[in-house]
């Protein structure tokens, strides 16, 4: 009896010794599968874990394209589904409230002032955060999603320096031309990355509801502002701006072509610094410079592309507490700084003045901190399909497979054909 | 006996019928995989008789196949002529026009694409060091040059598949018939024409049916090599249905674009059997 009872109490110890080391798992699915990005999040995972002995994170990361394309569409639906989900401000947090997959987080940044943490532009209604004036994604980065970065030694071999009109960028390219350059490289394979840049175009030339209403589908692309904005393309065509290989060179390779010096400018996000610290030679010296004004008259002349990323919490997860637990965390001054000075623009007040940002970063910060205005890139604003049609048609005249004309006429009737999203 | 076929029937009907059958059902509705289908009839085969580049992908899709004929069947047929002999040496040269065979689509896919790069690609840099860097062009990124790079990648690749179907059948035409026709003054390009091509006649049958099957279901090559591009020049149909099923999240047009790619290649399958029953290489 006695030998009963002590196998009883060993028993009991053992039960109650599981319960103290129980430990939750919360999912989080991501598209950073490298760079100095990643080392952060690992490390902040690991800070996190230590700091939290009954919480694990387990990461799922798929690379960019995987993600969008079948990544995220398959976890959601999956089961268990992941606590905590990485996505684009915009287009695609409405569908995802809307479709009951992103859970309403006002109670929780309401908590301990966690949202007032935030400088206050993220949570404006363009912003791309919010769903009937609830938020929904919990910002984590600030992207440009466009600018030209160019190659700092060229410049001043060549002795240039960055335009700030749209003929003086043009009488520039000129000059990279005469001198046997490949004045801007592209890799535009998958569309949006000259997208992007097409369509920021666009807005500093096109009347604002002219442009929301062709996205939109409630008005034409064949407009007299969109033919301004792809004849401005149609001139970088015509002088030679572009790499011969633009229509199917990838996105990464192009990248690593401009890192490489190979290039001299190269049109893409802020993205580019986090690759740039990884593959660039200590002496690979450059910077940026945005889309020069095109129309003096027009309001968003001075703009930047650019669009909020961040986390949203699986309305279903079971470990909605937990994993908001590892958000605050994430998103606390000391591992905000780490991101800021990994590349990542934080949302987060304050911080970017506080981190020993690189020359790059500080460059983005100022942009944003200076443009009188932001434009979203429209694959997350408007219908996918309707903005990848927009992105084909400038790259036909980039390339130079279509007129202006010609594009914008096979535009619409692509458009037509997609029919209302 | 209704036991006995049961599991069969079970796992059959789960993973084939009701697939199937579901798919059916979405062609029919509008569906993003993120919210929930709603039915729209015939909105997305309508869509489909209207969209170009879908209409034109079968028209690539063609054009390629006609390649195959010519890189992968005829190609695989020359070469097992010319390799059919048991003198030293032919035996590893055999193996290495199979060798392609065994290796990865994708993996081959990527590695042309090294090798067909603008900038640093193996064949611009033989034209440059042979003095004729004019020649050198962005193989892949010209809708004139893109489709014709996949055919010929993809003749390097399954040639020596041909090559072994063609091998073994010449292998079994006796070769007192080949005799025969020397002593009565034949070549080898009349014995080619008049003995071997007609005794490989069921072979070649099989090879095209293989081919035209192939082809239509071509899509890794394409997507590693092009992804459909440039604008849509070496679009397949299965590279399109995959850009708008996942690319931009139309699920269910992409659904609807996979049974009319089902109905074709049956279409085309059972009147290319009928065919080759009527000229009697082959019953079924």
């Amino acid at each position: 009896m006695q030998m009963f009872r002590g196998v009883l109490a060993g028993l009991t110890l053992l039960a109650m010794s599981g319960t103290a080391l129980a430990v939750t798992e919360i999912r989080i699915t991501h598209a950073t599968t490298g760079g100095a990005e990643k080392e952060v999040l690992d490390q902040i995972v690991a800070d996190f874990e230590a700091a939290n002995p009954d919480i694990k994170v387990v990461q799922i990361p798929f690379d960019d394209d995987t993600y969008s394309d079948t990544g995220l569409i398959t976890q959601l639906q999956g089961n268990p589904v992941p606590d905590i989900y990485f996505q684009w401000a915009g287009y695609p947090v409405a569908r995802d409230a809307n479709a009951g997959y992103a859970a309403d987080l006002t109670d929780a940044l309401k908590s301990d002032g966690w949202g007032d943490t935030f400088v206050p532009s993220v949570w404006s209604a363009g912003a791309g955060t919010m769903v009937d004036g609830k938020p929904y994604l919990i910002p984590a980065s600030l992207d440009v999603t466009n600018t030209i970065w160019y190659n700092k030694t060229i410049f001043a071999e060549d002795g240039l320096t960055p335009p700030k009109t749209w003929e003086e960028f043009l009488a520039l390219i000129k000059v990279l031309v005469e001198k046997g350059e490949t004045p801007i490289i592209e890799g535009n394979q998958e569309f949006w990355p000259f997208g992007n840049w097409a369509s920021h175009i666009a807005a500093k030339v096109v009347p604002p509801e002219e442009y929301a209403a062709a996205f939109e589908q409630t008005g034409k692309f064949n407009t007299a502002g969109f033919l301004k904005a792809l004849n401005h393309i149609q001139e970088l065509h015509t002088i030679g701006a572009f790499n011969k290989d633009m229509a199917g060179l990838g996105a990464d390779p192009a990248m690593a072509t401009f890192i490489e010096g190979a290039a001299v400018m190269h049109p893409i996000g802020s993205w580019l610094i986090g690759t740039a610290k990884e593959l660039g030679d200590a002496d690979f010296d450059y910077a940026s410079f945005d889309t020069p004004v095109i129309d003096p008259t027009h309001p968003l002349k001075d703009s930047v592309i650019g669009t909020v990323t961040g986390w949203v919490v699986h309305a279903k997860s079971t470990h909605q507490a937990e994993a908001v637990r590892f958000l605050k965390f994430y998103t606390n001054e000391a591992n905000q700084i780490k991101r800021a000075e990994a590349g990542s623009l934080s949302p987060i007040k304050g911080v970017n003045e506080k981190a020993n940002l690189d020359p790059q970063t500080k460059q983005m910060a100022e942009m944003l901190a200076t443009a009188p205005a932001m434009v979203p890139p429209p694959d997350t604003t408007y219908p996918v399909p309707v903005a990848e049609a927009y992105y084909q048609a400038a790259a036909m005249v980039a390339t130079g497979e279509k007129t202006p004309v010609d594009a914008l006429v096979w535009l619409d009737d692509t458009v037509a054909v997609i029919g209302k999203q | 006996m209704l036991w006995f076929v049961a599991p069969a029937m079970v796992l059959f009907g789960l993973f084939v019928l009701w697939p199937m059958a579901s798919a059916f059902y979405y062609a029919f509705t509008k569906w993003d995989g993120f919210t929930a289908p709603v039915w729209v009839g015939l909105a997305n085969f309508q869509r489909a008789f209207a969209d170009s580049v879908h209409l034109m992908s079968y028209v690539h899709v063609v054009l390629y196949i006609l390649g195959t004929f010519v890189f992968e069947v005829s190609f695989g047929l020359v070469v097992a002529v010319l390799l059919n002999s048991d003198r030293r040496g032919f035996e590893f040269l055999r193996g290495l026009f199979f060798s392609p065979v065994v290796l990865s689509m994708s993996a081959a896919g990527v590695l042309w694409a090294f090798v067909l790069d603008y900038r640093s690609g193996l064949v611009n840099a033989l034209l440059k060091a042979m003095g004729a860097g004019d020649l050198a062009q962005p193989w892949l990124s010209q809708p004139t040059t893109a489709l014709i790079a996949i055919t010929i990648v993809s003749g390097w690749k399954y040639s020596g598949f041909y090559m072994v179907i063609f091998f073994a059948a010449l292998r079994r035409i006796p070769r007192n018939i080949y005799e025969a026709a020397r002593l009565d003054g034949a070549g080898p390009v009349r014995m080619f024409f008049s003995i071997t091509l007609p005794l490989l006649r069921q072979n070649i049958m099989v090879a095209i049916l293989l081919a035209v099957t192939g082809g239509f279901a071509g899509f890794d090559l394409f997507f590693t090599m092009t992804n459909g591009g440039p604008f849509s020049a070496t679009e397949v149909p299965a590279t399109w249905i995959m850009k708008q099923a996942f690319d931009q999240n139309q699920l269910s047009y992409g659904i609807a674009l996979t049974v009319i790619l089902t109905i074709v290649v049956m279409v085309v399958s059972i009147v290319y059997l009928r065919f080759s029953e009527r000229v009697g290489v082959a019953r079924y």
